[in-house]
Order: structure tokens, then C-alpha cells, then sequence
């Protein structure tokens, strides 16, 4: 019992009438992990999460934390603590209060509530506003107030749903930098729902990318950057997105050679693969460099970032690419570019979109 | 041993049961008998007879019956267009934020308060031929008193006029709230291209609440075919039943002739009526709104 | 604000003289009935325009203060439209939050049901249940002018629609917080129900307190009258009354308690009206 809190999901499936929502999800998450599920909106992720807080029941499967069997368990009794996408503070009630009343309602003695209270406001920063009501606090107090009525709890397990998107930009950046801060403070376990990869790759130990009911990757976030499981994970994470381009592939002497529609071939490194009927070459814009000579394309559309600049072009034979330039790039529209693929980078899809990438070093 | 879903689920009923076990008592069950009733040749002491549709077949021969479902619908012709055209009126009037605005509609809602008993007495004071209050203004300038109350011509326009003062504040306040929910910028829009008052009015602000317009034409027409106190109070359904209407007939068939299958066949009646005059205002409005769109 | 009937010179103050003439309307009656309670009895036998002017006099209030009946039916009414107020707001707001949030067999259903019950008219059901409070003796008591009041479906339509409005991550938040399904509703769903019960409150009350129909035929004894059932008495017997003004006098009694909670509480009263027309 000293190795506490770790989840364990196993084989678990939903459905709202005929329509499935989760089919078949296994996870297991370590004690003091920092968990994202990543996706679309309606992939499941909200749905597993709120599983695992007990505001949905399972049609099949067992959920664990700590060892202990908790799908069939009331809410409040799963050592769960959750903070909701809109917050969810009891309007009527004070900031204490509102902190508060979890603890009351385990009949906790009061010096020890107000302790804790205390301890989070500190913690958090919220000490002055302790005695408003939420609608006296601002989206970002507020969304303290809610992380602060999750951590009086002392949970073993964190569930945050979308807990930023009702920020604005500024201070979403602060928040998760303020989330980062203060999950090494608390050593427990996390669960952050998102739909932002940001949130998801700067905050998590690892992502579960998921998609169409199902889990699609489990890994490291720059696991699942540089070694996208399959196609989806590789379209989703990423921004601007993969280029996806239908090759024939050969062996060649260091990884397999891709031919482009036009002719013209990349030389990957990538192994091992099986057979398939098609193959997409999967290349990230930072791979693709405009350059003195290489692949010939027509630039359609620039969208300069400062730092960097993003060439949407096209290929000889109508395929769509996006490549990335310098800053102070002076690539315009309707100019024909040359494009130099890195090809050490590139990843190959399969017919099923399987993915298959450089082996790892060492 | 039921399952703890089972239980749960039964637990939550319990939230509803109390409220469930009232409304099926007092008013599904009573309703159903009612129309069990109205087949039954039945008095107070218990007797009861099956006879049908008798009891609908004599009501509709009934001189007294058919004289008080006329009375009724002129009632209702006569005040729910004045329910529907004053109130807009005196809504357009004070949609302002200005302490006079705010008197006058405390004024023309005071009367909504009161009770039935005591709009009829005031009412009353105010219509008898014999030292009433217009009897006494008009006597001032030298007329005779008009018979307000005893002129079988004159007994439900007065009854309308108690009625849409009685009355006039709900609607008033239910234009007012539609009026401050019309987006102001139309009217900016409006003034900017010189519309006319009256054009705003057609053209803007009656468009706007129009279904406002339709749910207080249909709560009035619901409560006004209910009438009852003002007439029985004021001249118990004289002269001449001339201001007797369905309600003050069941009222007293059921209630002091006793006679309560028939009561029972004539409330099921008015039921029917009140239920497919709004059925029919609903479908209206709903078709046009349909077509608007 | 708009001004629909803005900027028009001449023709605007005709349409504020035609207000000014109704509100003249509404309001001579109330003070031609001031002006009656004000005058003694003997004085309006012989001419109801003394009541023009002086001498006024107190004595029909007096005369009423020392009477029994009006102040026992009074008592009568606070008692029926206060406990029918606090019933229909237990009884909806259970039922409100029950429809709204939680599961059992047949919800929805039934929900249907109690919204088809708001067309029921009071005129189709009151012959039978005035027999079936014969049969078990509640005329004549208070229990039997409260409960037909509590079968009103409107509250809990109300109500319904205003759980439904709350967000459910409130609920959620407070499972996770260990509260039960009843701690959920006392403690965090009905304190938000407050604005909505200040409403359905003052309109069940305003609604029981000038009901004439129901207490006309199940109170027959004078004692059980409530304040609008024993003016109505006194009304119909008016040719053998103890006197015009005392009658009026007693309007004016009788009108008061319910001007007084309309002033009090002319706020609510005013959104509430306006939650019906959003609808």
C-alpha cells in the first residue's frame, strides 16, 4: 500500500445507447505520474476521465487506484479530486466554503479543515479572497479557487478537465506554467484531459493520444512527436501538421528509398518495413527546408511567424506540402521554390497508417 | 432484495412521489371520475344512475345552459381584445426607466392584487344606479343614472369593463418584459433612416413580441371563459340569466340544485371548449410564425 | 429605453393625457371606496355624495376592530395561502429537482403528464373532488382548503425549468465533494433555486389568497371563511348589511394585507411576470 495511487484501467467499454464511446481502453498509470489524454473533441477522453471520478458508470471493465477495485464506489469515495472545466464553484458559498465543504462533508474536525484551507490559499495565492464569493473573482482566481478545492482533499489521484480552455491566451501560458510548478509541489498523480497539444506535450510524463473510441499511442511526449504510432497520432500532433506524401517504396542500402509522384526519391532510414499495397511519406514542416535545389514546388500561400516562416506550396504533380523557411525568408506568393527534404526525419505510413520511423539510437 | 441500482433509482422517485401522489389525488383522478360523472344521473345523496350521453344531450337543449355559453363567448369577445389592446397600450407607453414610468405601472398592476370579492364590491359602489359613484358624476351634469347592472343590454359590458380593469396589469407587465428583450439597436437603425412612429410600431416593435402578443391572448382567453365571481357577486347571473355565464351555471346546477352529473356534463364542456380554442389559437400562431420564417 | 412613441411633439402629450386618463380609471374606484369606508353609515342612507366631502370619520374601522368574524377569516386566509405557499414550494422543488436531475423509470413520461395537467381548468375537476372531500369529511377544515392548492402542476413546471438551468458540473463537483443526492439538493442546488422560490412563493400566495372558487363551496360554516369568502358573504346579503360604509370599510381591510405584500415585494412580482414571457 506504500506504492500508492497508480491507476490501472482494464478492458473498459461504453456506450450511450447504440453509440460507442470507449471500446476496450487498458491504461495503467505510476504513482506521481502526469497523465494527458489527447484528442479530438468526442474521441472519449472526457468520458474516461469522468470514469475514472465516478460520474459515469462503466458498461464493462474494472477500474483500479491504489489496488483497490473503485468502478462500483460512490464519487467521494475513490481518493479522487477533480477541477472542472468551468470551475464548478458553488456560487452561493464562500471561497472558504467552497474549499471547505468537501472536507465537511467527511465530518473532518474543523481546526484541521481550516489548516488546509489555509495551506492551499497559501499555496495558491488566493489568501485575499478567501471571504468573496466566486462571482466576485476573476476566470483565473476562480480557476485557482477550483485547483485549491481539489488539493485540501489531499487525493491520490488529480483529474483536470480542460482546466485552461476557459482562459484566455496570457494566462492560459501562465497557468500551465503555474500547473508545472505546482504539480512538483504536490508529488501525485494527474490526470489533465485536453484537446491542446501544448498543454498536453509541456505538461505530461506521457500522453495517451486518443481517437475513434480508442487509445492510439501511450508514450513520452516527444516519443509520440518523433515516433507517431500511426497516421492519426502523426496528423494530430504537430503544428502546422505532417505532410503526408503517397510514395512507392524500395530497400535502399540505409532504409527504405520513397518515390514521390514526380520521380524524384527520398532516401530514409527507416526499417524493417512489411509489405503494403500504398505507402504515405510522412515528413514535419521543419523537415522539409526551402533550399538552392531539391524538390521543385509553387508557393500558394506565406505565413510569416517572425521566427520562422511557413511555405504552403505544391508539388509538380498537385500534391499539397507545407515546408518551413528562416525568418526573414523572402520566398513570395506564386514563386517557384525548391524544396530539401531531410530525410533521416522522415516516417513512413502504411495502407492501415501504421507508422514506421528512423530506429533509435543507442 | 432489489439491486443497488434498483434502490437508488427508487430513491430518486421518492424525490418526486410526494408532489406525484397530490397531483394524481387532486387533480388526474377528479378529472377522470368528472368524466365518469358527467355519464351518471347523480345527486348529492348518492344515487346515481347511468344514462349515457343524456346529460350532454339535454345541456345542449338546455335554454339556460345555451344562454350562459353565449354569454360567455360575448364575454370573451368583449374583453380579451381590450385585454390584448389596452395593456400594449399602456406597455408601449412606460417601457422607460423613469420614476413616472414606474409609478404608473404600479398603478395599473394594483388592481391585479385584489380579490374577486373585493374588485365586485368596489365595482359595485361604483356602477348602482341608486347613489353609485358614475351615478353620481353624470347626475352632477344633470342625466339620469345609466342601469348598468340591471339592463339585460348593458350587465356584461359592465362585467367586461370590472373585468379589463381587474385584469389589465398581467398583460401589461408581460408586453414590458417582451419590450425590454427587443434589441435597441433596430431602433437606432430605424431613427436613423427617419421611420415613421407608426411604422416602427407595425413594422419593429409589434413583430418583436408578437409571441407575446399570442400567449397573452391565449391566457386570457383561458381565464375570461372561467368567468364566475364578477357576475356571481355582483347580480347572481341576472337579469334574466342575461349575465349568467357556463361556470356560474355549474356552479349552480352542481352546488345548490345538486344535480351533479349535470354540473359534471356541463364542466366537461367548458373543458372541451377552453381546450380547443387554445389548441386552435396555438396552431394559428404556430402556422404563421411558421410562415414568417 | 425605446420610445416607440417618441419625438412627436403635440401628438405625444395626447397620448400621455390618454394614460393619464386611464390611470384616473384605475384608481377612482379605489378612492371612491376610501371615501365611502370614511363616512358614517347614517350620513350614505340618506345621499352616497356626502362621501364628496367632510366630515370624514373612523367610525366603520372601529366598528370593525370590534368585530370578531373579519379578523378570524383574516387569520384564516394567512393561514391557508401561508401553508399552501410553503407546501407548493416543498412539493416543487423536491419534484423540480427530481425531473430535472435524477433517474427512475418512466421520468420523462410522467413529466409530460404533470405539464398536461397546466390545461386542466379548476371548473372540470371540482365537482368530484368536492364529493371526494365529502366523503372524507375535509370540508369545513383546513386541510381541505390547503390541499387542492399543492395539485397546481405550475410549480413544478417552474421549478424543473430552473434546475435545468443550473450547470451539472455543480452537482458533480459536490459528489466528488462527498455530499449525497439530498445534501446535493439542500445544500448547493436549492440555495440557487432562491430567486425562483421568491417567485413561485409570492405568486401561490397572491393565487390562494383570492381564491373564491374553492373555499366558497368547501367552507360553509363562517368560521372556516377565509377573508375573500366572508367579504363575498357579506356582500350577498347586501341588501340586510350593517351599512354601505362599514362594506366598504371592509374592502379596504380586506385589501390592505395583500397591497401591503404587492408594495414589499413588487420586485419579485415583476420578474416573475417577466420569466413567463421569455418562455
Amino acid at each position: 500500500m506504500n506504492r500508492v495511487s497508480a491507476i490501472d484501467i482494464r478492458n473498459v467499454t461504453k456506450a450511450y445507447g447504440p453509440t460507442l464511446v470507449l471500446d476496450d481502453i487498458s491504461l495503467k498509470a505510476e504513482a506521481n505520474e502526469f497523465i494527458a489524454f489527447l484528442g479530438p473533441s468526442g474521441c472519449g477522453k472526457s468520458t474516461l476521465l469522468r470514469m475514472i471520478a465516478g460520474l459515469e458508470t462503466l458498461d464493462a471493465g474494472e477500474i483500479h487506484i491504489g489496488g483497490r477495485r473503485i468502478d462500483e464506489r460512490e464519487p467521494g469515495a475513490r481518493g479522487v479530486a477533480m477541477v472542472f472545466q468551468h470551475y464548478a464553484l458553488y456560487p452561493h458559498m464562500t471561497i472558504r466554503d467552497n474549499m471547505g465543504f468537501g472536507l465537511k462533508n467527511i465530518r473532518m474536525n474543523k481546526a484541521e479543515i481550516d489548516r488546509r484551507v489555509a495551506e492551499a490559499a497559501r499555496i495558491l495565492e488566493i489568501e485575499p479572497f478567501l471571504d468573496k464569493k466566486p462571482g466576485q473573482l476573476s476566470g483565473g482566481q476562480k480557476q485557482r479557487v477550483a485547483i485549491g478545492r481539489a488539493i485540501v482533499k489531499n487525493p491520490d489521484i488529480f483529474l483536470f478537465d480542460e482546466p485552461l480552455s476557459n482562459l484566455d491566451a496570457a494566462l492560459r501560458m501562465r497557468t500551465r506554467l503555474e500547473l508545472a510548478q505546482l504539480r512538483r509541489r504536490l508529488n501525485a498523480t494527474m490526470i489533465l484531459v485536453t484537446h491542446d497539444q501544448v498543454e498536453a506535450m509541456t505538461l505530461a510524463d506521457r500522453i495517451v493520444v486518443m481517437h475513434d473510441k480508442k487509445i492510439q499511442q501511450v508514450g513520452a511526449p516527444m516519443d509520440i512527436y518523433a515516433r507517431p504510432a500511426n497516421r492519426f497520432v502523426a496528423s494530430f500532433v504537430g503544428s502546422p501538421p505532417m505532410n503526408f506524401l503517397p510514395v512507392s517504396v524500395s530497400e535502399g542500402a540505409n532504409g527504405a528509398v520513397a518515390t514521390l509522384g514526380d520521380g524524384s526519391k527520398v532516401t530514409t532510414r527507416v526499417k524493417g518495413l512489411t509489405d503494403s499495397a500504398s505507402w504515405e511519406l510522412g515528413l514535419r514542416p521543419e523537415h522539409v527546408r526551402v533550399s538552392d535545389q531539391g524538390l521543385a514546388a509553387k508557393v500558394e500561400f506565406v505565413e510569416r511567424l517572425g521566427e520562422r516562416t511557413l511555405v504552403y506550396a505544391r508539388l509538380g504533380d498537385g500534391t499539397a506540402l507545407t515546408a518551413e523557411d528562416e525568418g526573414l525568408s523572402r520566398v513570395k506568393m506564386g514563386d517557384t521554390i525548391y524544396l530539401k527534404v531531410d530525410g533521416d526525419a522522415a516516417h513512413l505510413f502504411d495502407a492501415d497508417g501504421k507508422g514506421y520511423h528512423t530506429p533509435e539510437v543507442g | 432484495m432489489m439491486s443497488p441500482k434498483a434502490r437508488r433509482e427508487f430513491g430518486n422517485f421518492l424525490f418526486v412521489a410526494p408532489y406525484l401522489c397530490v397531483f394524481l389525488w387532486l387533480l388526474i383522478w377528479p378529472l377522470i371520475s368528472g368524466m365518469g360523472l358527467s355519464l351518471f344521473k347523480a345527486d348529492l345523496f348518492g344515487g346515481a344512475s347511468f344514462v349515457g350521453f343524456e346529460n350532454y344531450s339535454r345541456l345542449l337543449q338546455d335554454p339556460v345552459f345555451l344562454q350562459a355559453v353565449g354569454n360567455t363567448f360575448y364575454f370573451v369577445a368583449l374583453t380579451v381584445p381590450a385585454l390584448a389592446i389596452i395593456p400594449l397600450f399602456l406597455a408601449l407607453m412606460l417601457n422607460r426607466a423613469t420614476r413616472t414610468a414606474a409609478f404608473f405601472r404600479g398603478v395599473f398592476f394594483s388592481s391585479s392584487v385584489l380579490s374577486v370579492t373585493i374588485v365586485t364590491l368596489i365595482w359595485r359602489m361604483v356602477l348602482m344606479s341608486d347613489g353609485g359613484f358614475v351615478a353620481n358624476i353624470i347626475g352632477f351634469f344633470g342625466f339620469d343614472p345609466i342601469p348598468f347592472l340591471s339592463d339585460p343590454n348593458l350587465v356584461m359590458i359592465s362585467m367586461s369593463i370590472i373585468t379589463v380593469w381587474w385584469c389589465l396589469g398581467l398583460p401589461m407587465m408581460l408586453y414590458l418584459s417582451a419590450l425590454q428583450q427587443v434589441p435597441q439597436d433596430i431602433y437606432e437603425a430605424a431613427a436613423l433612416d427617419n421611420t415613421p412612429w407608426w411604422k416602427q410600431l407595425t413594422h419593429i416593435t409589434l413583430p418583436a413580441i408578437s409571441r407575446t402578443v399570442v400567449l397573452v391572448v391565449i391566457m386570457q382567453c383561458v381565464l375570461q371563459f372561467q368567468l364566475f365571481g364578477q357576475p356571481q357577486l355582483i347580480t347572481q347571473g341576472g337579469p334574466n340569466g342575461a349575465s349568467r355565464p357556463i361556470v356560474l351555471f355549474i356552479f349552480e346546477v352542481g352546488f345548490r340544485r345538486w344535480d351533479i352529473g349535470y354540473a359534471a356534463a356541463a364542466s366537461q364542456i367548458l373543458f372541451a371548449i377552453i381546450l380547443m380554442v387554445t389548441l386552435a389559437q396555438y396552431f394559428v400562431a404556430s402556422r404563421r410564425e411558421g410562415r414568417g420564417r | 429605453m425605446s420610445k416607440p412613441f417618441g419625438h412627436m411633439g403635440w401628438r405625444h402629450s395626447l397620448w400621455w393625457l390618454a394614460l393619464i386618463a386611464l390611470g384616473l380609471i384605475m384608481v377612482a374606484p379605489l378612492i371612491w371606496t376610501l371615501m365611502l369606508s370614511l363616512k358614517s353609515n347614517s350620513e350614505l342612507l340618506r345621499s352616497t355624495t356626502n362621501a364628496f366631502h367632510l366630515p370624514y370619520t373612523l367610525e366603520n374601522y372601529a366598528a370593525i376592530l370590534k368585530s370578531s368574524g373579519v379578523f378570524r377569516w383574516l387569520f384564516n386566509s394567512v393561514l391557508v395561502a401561508g401553508l399552501t405557499t410553503i407546501g407548493v414550494l416543498t412539493l416543487s422543488s423536491l419534484a423540480g429537482y427530481g425531473f430535472a436531475r435524477l433517474e427512475f423509470p418512466f421520468r420523462d413520461v410522467l413529466f409530460v403528464v404533470v405539464l398536461f395537467g397546466l390545461a386542466i381548468p379548476e371548473q372540470a375537476v371540482i365537482i368530484t373532488r368536492h364529493q371526494m372531500f365529502a366523503g372524507l369529511g375535509l370540508h369545513n377544515s383546513y386541510p381541505g382548503l390547503i390541499l387542492p392548492g399543492l395539485a397546481a402542476p405550475f410549480g413544478v413546471f417552474l421549478m424543473t425549468q430552473y434546475f435545468k438551468a443550473i450547470p451539472k458540473e455543480l452537482d458533480e463537483a459536490a459528489m466528488l465533494d462527498n455530499a449525497s443526492r439530498l445534501k446535493v439538493f439542500w445544500k448547493v442546488l436549492l440555495p440557487l433555486t432562491l430567486p425562483a422560490q421568491a417567485t413561485l412563493g409570492i405568486f401561490t400566495f397572491l393565487a390562494a389568497w383570492n381564491d373564491y372558487w374553492w373555499p366558497l363551496i368547501s367552507a360553509t360554516r363562517p368560521e372556516m371563511f377565509t377573508l375573500t369568502v366572508g367579504i363575498a358573504s357579506s356582500q350577498i346579503n347586501f341588501a340586510q348589511t350593517s351599512g354601505l360604509g362599514y362594506l366598504m370599510t371592509q374592502a379596504v381591510f380586506a385589501s390592505v394585507p395583500i397591497l401591503i405584500v404587492y408594495v414589499f415585494f413588487q420586485k419579485y412580482i415583476v420578474r416573475a411576470v417577466a420569466g413567463q414571457a421569455v418562455r
